[in-house]
């Protein structure tokens, strides 16, 4: 049976195209336009993703209510936020809800699918292998990344990360010690509109993220006017 | 004109002090008030002496009996002047209780005449109908009568000659036997013998020897003389008392040829009752007759009493008045204060001038000054009798009370003029400096609103905002203007985001558009177009981006974390990774001995080197490298990027770091100004600041940031390492 996939957004030519893009991959969709309609038509049936707006009409924070009333009702729902509120203020309150992804406008729709089919696949594999180390689990140092759980751990501490920081940081293990360029990092977030600055945001959070369970991690080095580098000590 | 354009105002406390200083017009206007003052006043008392002298006179008019008594013309006779005597006198042959000052008004005769011998000295005084005599007589050889003799020419005597009521001629001796008492007798036509045996008991008189001489005092009734009074004394010397010869005589008749009487005048006892009557105190009232004798004078002029001043501080202002006074009076009038200008030469002729002039039947009135300390009005009015003009009253008043009030008045007004006029500086300066204290305070909040790029600190004035008058007005009429430019900056601020979030729709839905069509129609998914519909769509999507990038730049570097870094390891490390990035540039890097650590966040150093470097390849010479050079000094630390080619006109290096200023020229793509605004903005966020320099060869240009070193020791400092960053880097560089 096709997953469904629910979108809501309030410009309706955008949400036409979503739905023809995403439909055409093989989900099933439904659109909506509005916070009410969308909660009326998800109470009813809920879907196995979420793609949302943040502003709704004239609710500038309507996709951050939805989110919130939509995890309430099944904590393991993806959410991906799709909109062109793209400060890092908004992503930060975004991710904190709990949403899996935050994505700025504009977006690549071939990103878009990869993002939604991963994230799906993500879903079952968690729940396949809830609490126990996925058997496709790579060790790097420390460190131990899952790539089809989307998980990460630093010396056995679970560390949460976004989809696109797993992605990035991903990239970043992939050859230990070698310099990744600001290009490839570009690359791994799948955005079509991404700055150096985007990525030093997105280092600088995944630093944190670590150092909130180890003060002493330094595994990701700068590499001034190129990249970032994975360090081995 | 230029000068006179640059040239500004006073500043708003001298405004106000000079604005004070008119209160000066107080002491002047005062002053000009008290001179006219005392014109008043003077001509008051002038006019009230006048009126007197009017009045004294209207007691007079029709009286010429009491001025009847002496002749018309007087200038046949020699007059003998007889003095008010206001005591009794005893005849003693002293002169002690005539009364003051008469000594000096004896009159001598015979000086000269014989060397002295029986030249006499005369006295005349006049006292209840009695006529006083005193002579005091130079003869060394007093020879007394011998009462043996019956020629009473035989020894030193004193001789009266008058005319008797009855038109008869009158002679008397006054002879002496011995010093005291002395007796008269009546006297034939060559003075030998008596004509009675019995001696004149009307006439007494008292003889007393003194040094070189004698001295007689004697008194007759002066109904003796009838109404015309003449009269004539003379002493009859005689020396050897063997041939009793009269040796020498002196008189006080006149010189032959004249009449041989003279002339007694008297005070008119009558007029002075009349005038004493008057009971008038404080001027002195003179009659005269028609002939400017004294017929009678009363009264003396009042001199005020100038007191002391009490103490030093009265002294003080007093001389501080009398120094400021022809100051004042300059100041005031227009003219040179001189007090004693007015002062006559000869006061007694400008009376004299006045009497006569009354004297023909006009009144007269004029302020003279006497001396430096006594100033007097003479009035004088025409005593008439039957259209004929027989005296003048002349009434004399000093104006002591007049120049001594306006003196003090003065005074007064200088005190109070100069305390409040410094009171009122005073008050003035006070309230200037609080205005100029509450505008400066205002001034500098309001030019504090704004920093030097223009851009709004505050949107509120937080000075004078409560304040009723016009600077709160002033105020709250800045404050509101400068919330509504707040509003409107805000509104400015935001617009790129505003812009970003409206333009981004229509373009995620154009590029999701181009995306569906390209997968339902797979025939156009190779056309050119469908490609630079994309590229279109990706670059408006970089441009709204970078705009609102910088557009929030300040606020998020706000929430970046400053960590201590090795500016010289990241330069290195940047410098390296710059030649691989930038293959067709050549990158020199000239670094500094040491570390140089600053507080920074590394990232937005990378950022801003980046715009930096993009800047100078941009306009580098093709052949030439690009240096960037590091350099430490005491405090700060100073990244400069040069490069060969265009120089920057001088007047666009200020402006070279602003938002949305290029000098690129209109072809450029992608370049809005906002790198090198980026640059500033970081290295002033780190405490330093840039500049942009034209290399001193004028081959090119050079962008200097300065920024300040770490205060803290590096040696526990968490180093953000690069590493063997150029093995690395080309590793990387390989595997690309």
């Amino acid at each position: 049976m096709a997953k469904s996939i629910a979108i809501v957004e309030d410009d309706p030519d955008q949400r036409a195209n979503y739905a023809d893009a995403i439909t055409k991959k093989g989900y099933e969709v439904v659109a909506y336009g509005s916070r009410e309609e969308a909660l009326v038509g998800m109470n009813n049936r809920l879907p196995d993703l979420v793609i949302l707006d943040i502003i709704l009409g004239d609710e500038v924070d309507a996709g951050f209510q939805l989110c919130r009333a939509l995890l309430g009702k099944s904590p393991s729902l993806p959410v991906i936020f799709l909109t062109e509120r793209i400060d890092e203020i908004d992503k930060i309150s975004g991710l904190r809800l709990g949403a899996w992804d935050y994505l700025p406008k504009p977006i690549s729709l071939d990103y878009l699918a990869e993002r939604i089919s991963s994230l799906l696949r993500i879903n079952e594999v968690r729940s396949e292998h809830s609490e126990q180390e996925s058997p496709t689990a790579k060790h790097v140092g420390d460190l131990t990344i899952d790539q089809e759980a989307l998980l990460v751990s630093w010396k056995g501490h679970r560390i949460d990360l976004s989809g696109t920081e797993f992605r990035m940081l991903a990239k970043l293990v992939r050859q230990p010690g070698h310099a990744v360029s600001y290009e490839s990092l570009m690359n791994a977030t799948m955005q079509s509109l991404v700055t150096n600055n985007t990525i030093n945001t997105h280092m600088r959070n995944i630093r944190k993220k670590f150092e909130k369970v180890d003060s002493a991690f330094a595994g990701i080095k700068s590499e001034y006017g190129f990249g970032y580098r994975w360090w081995r000590p | 004109m230029k000068i006179f354009r640059r040239i500004r105002g006073p500043r708003l406390g001298t405004k106000l002090i000079l604005l004070g200083l008119t209160l000066l017009i107080v002491p002047w206007f005062s002053y000009r008030q008290l001179v006219e003052m005392e014109r008043l006043l003077v001509q008051g008392q002038s006019h009230a002496q006048l009126l007197m002298a009017e009045g004294i006179s209207t007691l007079f008019n029709g009286r010429e009996d009491l001025f009847n008594d002496l002749p018309v013309t007087i200038e046949d006779y020699e007059t003998l002047f007889a003095h008010p005597l206001r005591n009794n006198v005893r005849l003693d042959g002293r002169l002690e209780d005539w009364g003051e000052d008469l000594e000096e008004k004896l009159l001598s005769f015979g000086a000269g005449q014989d060397v002295g011998d029986a030249s006499f000295q005369l006295l005349l005084g006049e006292r209840a109908g009695q006529l006083y005599l005193y002579l005091r007589v130079r003869d060394p050889d007093l020879v007394y009568r011998n009462p043996d003799y019956l020629r009473l020419d035989s020894a030193d005597q004193v001789r009266l000659s008058f005319i008797r009521p009855d038109g008869n001629d009158g002679r008397v001796s006054l002879v002496f036997t011995e010093a005291g008492a002395v007796t008269a007798y009546t006297m034939d036509g060559d003075w030998r013998f008596a004509t009675t045996g019995a001696p004149e008991t009307a006439i007494q008189g008292f003889m007393e020897p003194m040094e070189a001489g004698w001295a007689m005092e004697f008194r007759l009734p002066l109904e003796l003389l009838g109404s015309r009074r003449y009269f004539g004394v003379s002493v009859a010397d005689v020396d050897d008392p063997l041939t009793r010869e009269v040796a020498a005589l002196v008189q006080t008749l006149p010189t032959a040829g004249k009449e041989s009487f003279d002339l007694v005048v008297l005070r008119s006892p009558e007029v002075l009752n009349i005038i004493e009557g008057l009971g008038y105190s404080g001027a002195r009232i003179l009659v005269i007759d028609a002939e400017q004798r004294v017929r009678a004078e009363t009264g003396a002029h009042t001199t005020a009493v100038v007191g002391e001043p009490s103490d030093s501080l009265m002294a003080f202002i007093e001389d501080g008045f009398e120094a400021i006074r022809p100051l004042l009076h300059r100041f005031s009038m227009f003219e040179r204060w001189d007090p004693q200008a007015d002062i006559p030469g000869d006061p007694e002729g400008i009376a004299g001038e006045i009497i006569a002039a009354s004297l023909h039947g006009d009144p007269q009135v004029i302020r003279q000054t006497v001396d430096e300390s006594l100033e007097i009005i003479t009035a004088a009015h025409p005593i008439v009798s039957r259209d004929q003009v027989i005296g003048t009253v002349v009434v004399e008043q000093n104006i002591d009370d007049i120049m001594s009030f306006q003196r003090s008045a003065l005074e007064q007004v200088i005190l109070v003029s100069v305390a409040s006029l410094f009171a009122v500086l005073l008050a003035m300066v006070g309230f200037a400096g609080r205005l100029a204290w509450r505008i400066r305070n205002l001034r500098r909040e309001a030019s504090a609103a704004i920093d030097a790029r223009g851009r709004l600190r505050t949107s509120t004035l937080q000075s004078e905002m409560s304040s009723g008058d016009e600077i709160g007005d002033l105020s709250r009429s800045v404050s509101e203007m400068l919330s509504k430019l707040h509003q409107h900056s805000t509104f400015l601020e935001n617009m790129p985001r505003t812009l970003r979030h409206e333009i981004n729709n229509p373009l995620n839905t154009l590029s999701t558009s181009l995306q569906n069509l390209a997968e339902q129609h797979p025939e156009v998914r190779e056309s050119k177009y469908l490609d630079s519909a994309r590229r279109g769509v990706m670059r408006i999507g970089a441009i709204v981006q970078n705009l609102a990038d910088a557009a929030s730049l300040e606020e998020s570097l706000e929430t970046e974390e400053l960590e201590l870094v090795d500016i010289r390891q990241l330069l290195e490390s940047y410098v390296a990774n710059c030649r691989f990035s930038h293959p067709r540039c050549e990158f020199v890097y000239r670094g500094a001995g040491a570390p140089a650590y600053a507080r920074v966040s590394d990232h937005r150093i990378e950022q801003m080197l980046d715009k930096i470097v993009d800047n100078a390849i941009d306009f580098h010479r093709a052949d030439s490298p690009v240096t960037v050079q590091l350099d430490t000094n005491r405090g700060y630390l100073q990244i400069t990027v040069a490069n060969r080619g265009p120089i920057l006109p001088e007047k666009s290096r200020e402006s070279l770091f602003d938002s949305m200023v290029t000098h690129r020229g209109p072809h450029s793509h992608m370049h809005f100004g906002l790198g090198l605004y980026v640059v500033r903005v970081i290295a002033e966020h780190h405490g330093g600041h840039v500049r942009a320099l034209n290399l001193a060869d004028g081959s090119g240009v050079a962008i200097m940031v300065q920024l300040p070193v770490a205060r803290d020791a590096p040696g526990h400092v968490k180093i953000t390492t690069a590493g063997e960053n150029t093995s690395d880097a080309k590793a990387a560089q390989a595997r690309r």
